[in-house]
C-alpha cells in the first residue's frame, strides 16, 4: 500500500481531530484580519440608517436553536442599530421550538442597554402557528392574528401597539431567518403590501437570495457569520460574529487543504495503480 | 460567577459534550441525550400551543364574546380523530380546511410575487446604462436563468438546440452549486464555532473560578 | 361524502384567498371573511404541532408499555415531555417556576438542555463536511472540476485571512467574485430554481384545490 492510498483510508476521527484544532487554536493564539464590507450587508445598514427617527420596525426571529451561532449575532447587531436609531421594535417569530423564547431573551438584554421601555419602544408579539396565514392575516390586523403579545397583555394596553393596526404603519421588516419563509416575506409582504424587506438568513441559504436582491425585491443582504460581522463592524458593535471569524478562516483554510489532498492522494494512487496493472 | 451560573454553564456544557460524544461512535450518554432532546422538544410544542394557541387565540377571545372561535377550536380538535381508524377521515376536513386555504394564498404569491418579478428583472435592457460591467452582467443573467430552466425541463430529449442549451445550463449550474458548498461549508462550520466558543469561554472559564 | 367535503373544503378555503387578493380587505365583507378565515387556519395549525406531540408520547409509551429493548431511552423521552409540558400549562400566578416567563422550568429548560442540544447536533455537521470534502470532492471531470473551483474560490472570499489572500493577486478580485459569481452566475441559476419551483408550487396549489391532489388526505 503507497502512502497515497494510506492518506485515502485515513481515519475520519483524524479530520475531526484536525477541524476541532483549528478552532480552537486561534483561541489560544488571538490573530485580526481586516473584514472588508459587501454591497450587500452595507445597503442594509443604509436602508436602516435612512429610516426617520421612531419608524415601526419588525424584526423577526424566524429561526431555531440550531443556527444560533449564525442568526444571533444578527439579531443582537439589528437592535443595536434599531435601538440607536430611537425605532419602535415589534419582535415576532414563525418559528415554533424556541423561537419566541430567544426572542424575548435577546429583545430584553439589548433593550436594557438602551433603556428602553417594554410595551413604549419595542413589544414581542410571539409565535402563531401556519406562517403563510400569519403573514398574510397581518396586513389587514395584526391584532386579529396576535390578539395579545407574547406574555398575554393585549395589544390595545401597549402604547406602541395604538398607531400600529397593519403593514402600512410599518416602515421596514428585517427578516433574521434559517428557513424558507424568507420566501414568503417576499412573496406575500413586500410583493402585495408593498414594505421592503431585508433580510439576516445563514450561509447555506444566502445564495438563493441573491436573486431577490438582484430584482429589488430584498433590501439587503446578511450572509452567514460572515455577514453577521460586516454588519457587527458598521453598527460599531462587534461581537461574536467578529469574534468567530479568524476560527471560520482556520477552518476554510483547512478544509481547501484537505480538498486539494484528498485530489493529489486520489489521482497520485489512480496513476500507481495503472502503473501497476501495466506490469 | 454565582453558583446558579455556574450550575447552568455545567449543565450545558455536559450536554453538549454528550452530543458531541457521538463523533468518537454511538454510545449510551449520546442516547440519553438524544431522546431528552426528543422529549425536551415535544413538551416545548406543548407549552407554546397552550399559552399561544389554546389560551390567547381561543380560550381569551371566546371568554370576551367571541363565541365563533368555537368552530376553529373543533375544527382543531377533529386533527385528533387520525388516531381511531373508524373516524379518522373526519381529520381530512380540518386538513383540508388549511391546505386550501395555504393553497389559495400560495396560488396568487408564487405567481404575483415570485415569478412575475423575476421574469421582470430578467428582461435587463443591454444599453441601459451602467456599462460593460451592467451589460456583461445582462447576458449572464438572461443566459444562465434560460439554460437552467431548460437543463430542468425534462419534457423533451435534451437533443440538438435543447441539448446545446442544457449542456451550456449544466456548466452555469456546477459554478452555482459550488458556491453554494462554500456558503454550506460556511455555515456549518459557525455553527461548531459557536459551541466551541462556549466549551472554552464559558466552561473551561468557570474552572477558573472553582480553583 | 369521505373525500367530497374535504375537497369542497379546501377549494371554498382556497377560493376565498384567490377572490379577497383583488379586492381592499377594509372596505368589502369579503375582506372581512378573508381575515377570519386567516385567523382559523392559525388555529387549526396550531392543533398539527400537538398532533406530532400526541403521536411521539404513544409510541414511546407503547414502547415502554412492552419493555421493549432499550425501552429506559422511550422513558425518558415520556418523562422529558411531562417535565417540560405540565409546569408550562400551569398558571404563573400560582409560582415563578410555572409558565414560560424567565426563571421559569420551562424557560430554563429551553435555554441549557434543549438549545445547547440541538445547536451542538447542527454542530457536528462541520466534522462530516470536512471529512466529504476530503473523500469525495473530486476534479474527476471538467464539471466537478468547476465546481471544485468555485467552492474553493468562494470559501477564500468569505473568510478574512482569504480575502486577505485574493488581494494579494488584484485588490477587485474580491468585488469581481460578488458581481461575477454570486451577482451573475448564482443569481441567474438561483433565479431559474426559483422560477420552476413557484410554478411547480403554483400548479401544485392548483391541483389542491380543485380536489385533483388528494395526497393530503391519506388513505381510506
Amino acid at each position: 500500500m503507497s502512502i497515497w492510498d494510506k492518506i485515502l483510508q485515513l481515519d475520519r476521527r483524524w479530520i475531526y481531530l484536525m477541524v476541532a484544532l483549528a478552532v480552537i487554536f486561534p483561541l489560544i493564539v488571538p490573530m485580526t484580519f481586516k473584514i472588508y464590507i459587501t454591497p450587500e450587508v452595507r445597503q442594509l445598514y443604509n436602508a436602516i440608517d435612512s429610516l426617520p427617527d421612531s419608524s415601526v420596525v419588525m424584526l423577526t426571529f424566524d429561526y431555531y436553536p440550531s443556527t444560533l451561532a449564525e442568526t444571533e449575532p444578527m439579531s443582537v447587531a439589528a437592535l443595536n442599530q434599531l435601538f440607536q436609531k430611537n425605532c419602535k421594535v415589534l419582535t415576532l417569530t414563525t418559528v415554533p421550538l424556541g423561537g419566541p423564547s430567544i426572542a424575548e431573551r435577546v429583545t430584553r438584554k439589548i433593550a436594557k442597554k438602551y433603556h428602553k421601555v417594554y410595551g413604549v419602544d419595542y413589544v414581542n408579539l410571539g409565535y402563531k402557528a401556519n406562517y403563510v396565514a400569519v403573514l398574510k392575516g397581518m396586513g389587514t390586523s395584526i391584532e386579529a392574528i396576535y390578539p395579545t403579545d407574547n406574555s398575554g397583555t393585549p395589544l390595545s394596553k401597549l402604547p406602541m401597539m395604538k398607531h400600529i393596526k397593519n403593514y402600512n404603519d410599518i416602515k421596514f421588516i428585517f427578516v433574521v431567518s434559517d428557513n424558507g419563509i424568507v420566501d414568503y416575506w417576499i412573496s406575500i409582504v413586500n410583493a402585495q403590501y408593498g414594505i421592503p424587506v431585508g433580510s439576516g438568513v445563514t450561509a447555506v441559504m444566502a445564495p438563493k437570495f441573491y436573486s431577490y436582491i438582484g430584482s429589488k425585491q430584498m433590501t439587503g443582504l446578511l450572509g452567514g457569520m460572515k455577514g453577521a460581522a460586516e454588519y457587527e463592524i458598521l453598527v460599531k458593535e462587534r461581537g461574536m460574529a467578529v469574534k468567530g471569524m479568524t476560527m471560520q478562516s482556520l477552518v476554510h483554510l483547512l478544509i481547501i487543504g484537505l480538498v486539494i489532498l484528498g485530489n493529489v492522494a486520489f489521482f497520485a494512487s489512480r496513476r500507481n495503480h495503472k502503473k501497476g496493472e501495466h506490469f | 460567577m454565582s453558583a446558579v451560573e455556574m450550575i447552568q454553564i455545567w449543565v450545558m456544557a455536559f450536554f453538549t459534550l454528550a452530543i458531541f460524544s457521538f463523533l468518537y461512535k454511538d454510545n449510551p450518554v449520546y442516547r440519553v441525550a438524544e431522546h431528552i432532546f426528543a422529549g425536551l422538544s415535544a413538551g416545548y410544542y406543548v407549552g407554546l400551543i397552550w399559552k399561544s394557541v389554546i389560551i390567547q387565540q381561543l380560550w381569551e377571545p371566546m371568554m370576551a364574546g367571541s363565541w365563533w372561535l368555537i368552530i376553529p377550536g373543533l375544527l382543531g380538535a377533529l386533527m385528533f380523530a387520525r388516531f381511531w381508524e373508524k373516524i379518522s377521515w373526519v381529520s381530512r376536513i380540518s386538513l383540508a380546511f388549511v391546505m386550501g386555504n395555504t393553497a389559495g394564498i400560495f396560488l396568487i404569491s408564487q405567481l404575483h410575487g415570485l415569478v412575475l418579478p423575476q421574469i421582470k428583472a430578467t428582461m435587463l435592457p443591454l444599453g441601459g446604462g451602467g456599462g460593460l460591467t451592467a451589460a456583461l452582467l445582462a447576458i449572464i443573467i438572461v443566459l444562465g436563468v434560460i439554460s437552467t430552466l431548460i437543463y430542468f425541463y425534462f419534457s423533451k430529449e435534451h437533443k440538438g438546440a435543447l441539448g446545446v442549451t442544457a449542456k451550456v445550463g449544466i456548466w452555469f449550474i456546477m459554478i452555482a452549486f459550488g458556491a453554494h458548498f462554500g456558503y454550506t461549508v460556511m455555515a456549518r462550520i459557525s455553527l461548531l464555532i459557536g459551541r466551541v466558543y462556549f466549551l472554552w469561554n464559558d466552561w473551561l472559564g468557570s474552572l477558573a473560578h472553582i480553583f | 361524502m369521505r373525500t367530497v367535503v374535504p375537497v369542497i373544503i379546501a377549494f371554498l378555503s382556497g377560493f376565498i384567498m384567490i377572490v379577497a387578493f383583488f379586492f381592499n380587505p377594509d372596505k368589502t365583507i369579503l375582506g372581512k371573511i378573508e381575515s377570519e378565515v386567516l385567523v382559523w387556519v392559525t388555529i387549526v395549525g396550531g392543533f398539527t404541532l400537538l398532533l406530532g406531540v400526541v403521536s411521539i408520547t404513544r409510541v414511546n409509551w407503547q414502547a415502554v408499555k412492552t419493555k421493549k429493548k432499550g425501552w429506559i431511552y422511550n422513558f425518558l423521552t415520556l418523562l422529558s415531555i411531562f417535565v417540560m409540558a405540565i409546569p408550562a400549562m400551569l398558571p404563573s400566578s400560582w409560582s415563578p417556576f410555572f409558565g414560560d416567563s424567565s426563571g421559569s422550568v420551562y424557560d430554563w429548560l429551553f435555554n441549557y438542555i434543549d438549545a445547547p442540544m440541538m445547536g451542538t447536533m447542527f454542530a457536528m455537521l462541520a466534522f462530516y463536511i470536512a471529512s466529504a470534502a476530503f473523500r469525495a470532492f473530486r476534479a474527476r471531470n471538467a464539471e466537478a472540476t468547476l465546481l471544485l473551483l468555485t467552492a474553493v474560490l468562494v470559501m477564500l472570499w468569505r473568510i478574512p485571512m482569504g480575502e486577505a489572500f485574493l488581494r494579494l493577486f488584484s485588490d477587485s478580485l474580491p468585488q469581481m467574485i460578488n458581481n461575477y459569481v454570486m451577482n451573475g452566475v448564482n443569481l441567474a441559476v438561483q433565479r431559474g430554481i426559483l422560477i420552476g419551483a413557484a410554478l411547480g408550487a403554483a400548479s401544485m396549489s392548483l391541483r389542491i384545490m380543485l380536489g385533483i391532489e388528494r395526497t393530503y388526505m391519506g388513505k381510506g
